[in-house]
């Protein structure tokens, strides 16, 4: 799983779990720590991360 | 002649100590290891004498083209922010933002063949604080930012 979140030049950024924590920990409450306040926020698969990075300044949030 | 000690309740071993508050561990007549009053551990691992031992507070060991993360010990998480652009999250904050932190990357990655990576913190644009910390790994030559396929950072403090 992945969080997404639309960060504020309107870009994308995704946060990676590490799996350590997750043993003690869930995905909401990891977004709750991790995704800066007032953000707009998706917890994803991670199959819905693009693989190809080549243009991965130009994701936006849609 | 060897001397075992077991704890005999259910309330675990206890090492207390005297009115000095201090905990020392000696072998042939001398100090090898101590936990002072503040509940510094103390050493000596050859240096001579006991010096206080400062540990890692959080290490990672990620992939920098995706962020995934191979092993770790108090991070929570790494957020891509872009190509060469991460924040490190910790697990339990740090007393403060005046720690230390070491960053390298290994010199395979995206694009290929880039040679030098030069791993920096953030701090012109995002400071580090008591719960993260942003890192970025650029070409040491062009400047332009890579993601290396293996980033190694630690935090001591």
């Amino acid at each position: 799983m992945r969080i997404i979140y639309e960060t504020s030049d309107g870009g994308v950024a995704v946060i990676v779990p590490a799996p350590e924590y997750l043993l003690t920990h869930t995905m909401e409450e990891l977004a709750a720590k991790d995704v800066p306040a007032g953000a707009n926020y998706e917890i994803v698969e991670d199959s819905v991360v693009p693989s190809d990075r080549a243009f991965r300044g130009a994701w936006t949030w849609a | 002649m060897a001397t075992i000690i077991n704890a005999d309740t259910s309330d675990g071993l206890k090492l207390t100590s005297d009115t000095s508050g201090q905990i020392d561990f000696q072998s042939a007549g001398s100090t090898k290891a101590t936990i002072d009053t503040s509940g510094n551990l103390k050493f000596d691992s050859g240096f001579g004498s006991v010096g206080t031992a400062y540990g890692c507070r959080a290490w990672v060991n990620f992939t920098g083209a995706n962020g995934t993360i191979q092993a770790s010990g108090n991070v929570s998480s790494i957020t891509d922010n872009g190509t060469g652009d991460y924040t490190v999250n910790f697990t339990t904050a740090m007393p403060d933002a005046n720690y230390s932190v070491v960053v390298t990357a290994g010199k395979q990655g995206e694009p290929s063949g880039t040679g030098t990576p030069v791993c920096s913190l953030r701090d012109n644009s995002t400071a580090p604080t008591t719960t993260a910390v942003r890192i970025g790994v650029e070409h040491s030559t062009t400047a332009g930012a890579i993601n290396a396929l293996r980033i190694n950072f630690a935090v001591f403090r």
